[in-house]
């Protein structure tokens, strides 16, 4: 059963994977929630059609910094096709941990910007 | 004045004894031509004695120190309402030519690029003065390097207190005033909540240039911070890395969510701003400097916290919390110690 904070929340959270910004990216969007106040910027660089490097940068809670540094480590390599199929699910089992109902929206703020900069990318 | 007279006398308030109406490095100026700016007392009799020294200044070029001893009486007659003595440097300046106002000039820039100066003058010889300004350039002597070294501590502590005051230097005692120049005092305040707005207002009042910085558009607004200069959102400590922080910058963390607090800690302390305020209890404040120090801050740095933040006045509401937060740091910024003045020997 998946605690509260798990050992991978924590870690990604104290040491957050591919923090920092990607010079003229191909991709950047920012996702903020306008009430608790993270705001995450997403950013990938392509190689054709395939994320070649991918920066997150952001103030944000345990949760939402966690799931943003896992979804870098998720995005690397894979193609847009790929990038865009990344489901709700997958980013909140990576954090394994027990993500209540109200802080969903925490662990997806990355996803959200993934998915509005792909459909800006076109 | 610089545009209509060619040559002013530059008087400057450089010691009180007793208390007064103003403070060491108050100018008056007194053109040639007969022009007057400024004041170094609130007027009467000892500015027109400034004026009257002033013009002798001028015809014979040379500078003097003016002490000026009031009895009592006279004193509360001409609203200085503690007897006290002062002292006054009269210097003669050239323009639109001279080495004073090329130091001047020196100083009006350091301070629009953010930073602060000093102007450490000999009192025993005005023509030496050494200009220290923040960040390590120095140019001019006060006459030997020994002096030089022992003003440049002096200095710097002088604009930490943004004070300006005469000091005795070095084996002589050398009476040196400190003129103290800086940007006007800023407040950046990190969290757009209820605890930020007074904060806010009040620092206004004060004369303080105020800055907030949210990630949340619904909560930095003008109409929530009718008297803020700078509203700022977006990622906070992103921001936080394209402000700069002098000796007179106050900073406070109001959001009271580790997730501004950490990020923008990391980014301003280093900086070493004059305070920096942080919300919260005691407990919370050392959960947030131990997270910094496994980080690897130093302790040195963490130590420039305050929290909780401000004086103990039992604050309780939003705009009392601001009153204690905004007393501690001007005090500190001031060298004080916070007590009541009633105590004060």
């Amino acid at each position: 059963m998946p605690v509260l904070y798990s050992e991978v929340l924590l870690d990604h959270f104290r040491h957050p994977r591919n923090y920092g910004s990607i010079n003229a990216p191909d991709i950047s969007y920012e996702s903020f929630n306008p009430l608790c106040g993270d705001r995450i910027r997403l950013q990938l660089k392509l190689d054709r059609a395939t994320v070649q490097e991918a920066r997150f940068k952001g103030d944000g809670c345990a949760i939402s910094t966690a799931a943003a540094s896992l979804l870098t480590e998720l995005l690397i390599g894979t193609s847009i096709e790929q990038a865009a199929a990344i489901s709700d699910d997958e980013l909140i089992s990576a954090l394994q941990s027990d993500i209540q109902p109200a802080r969903r929206q925490c662990a997806l703020l990355p996803l959200e910007a993934l998915r509005h900069g792909l459909r800006e990318h076109g | 004045m610089a545009r209509a007279e060619k040559r002013v006398a530059m008087a400057t308030l450089v010691a009180t004894r007793g208390t007064g109406p103003k403070r060491e490095g108050a100018k008056m100026w007194v053109g040639e031509a007969g022009r007057i700016l400024g004041s170094v007392t609130i007027g009467g009799c000892v500015d027109a004695r400034v004026i009257a020294e002033s013009e002798q200044v001028l015809s014979s070029s040379e500078s003097r120190l003016v002490e000026m001893k009031l009895a009592d009486e006279d004193a509360w007659e001409i609203g200085f309402s503690c007897a006290g003595d002062l002292d006054v440097l009269i210097e003669p300046i050239d323009i639109p030519e001279g080495k004073v106002l090329d130091l001047y000039r020196a100083v009006r820039a350091a301070v629009g690029q953010g930073r602060g100066a000093v102007i450490a003058t000999s009192l025993k010889d005005s023509s030496n003065k050494l200009l220290l300004i923040e960040g390590g350039e120095i140019a001019g002597t006060l006459g030997s390097a020994e002096l030089d070294r022992a003003a440049q501590s002096i200095a710097f502590e002088s604009m930490r207190k943004r004070a300006s005051s005469t000091v005795p230097l070095g084996a002589g005692a050398l009476p040196v005033f400190f003129e103290v120049h800086g940007p006007p005092p800023t407040l950046i305040v990190f969290g757009a909540g209820h605890v930020a707005m007074p904060l806010v207002s009040l620092a206004h009042d004060l004369g303080l240039r105020t800055v907030v910085v949210d990630g949340r558009p619904r909560f930095a607004t003008h109409e929530r911070f009718p008297d803020v200069d700078e509203l700022l959102i977006g990622i906070p400590s992103e921001i936080a890395e394209t402000l700069s922080y002098t000796s007179s910058t106050f900073v406070v963390l109001t959001a009271h969510d580790y997730k501004y607090d950490l990020p923008v800690l990391k980014v301003v302390l280093p900086a070493r701003p004059a305070y920096v305020g942080l919300l919260g209890s005691r407990r919370r404040g050392q959960a947030i400097k131990e997270f910094l120090r496994d980080g690897g801050m130093a302790e040195g740095l963490l130590d420039q916290i305050h929290v909780p933040t401000g004086l103990d006045i039992g604050a309780d509401t939003a705009a009392e919390i601001a009153l204690s937060i905004l007393a501690e740091a001007v005090a500190i910024k001031s060298g004080r110690t916070s007590a009541s003045l009633k105590e004060r020997t």
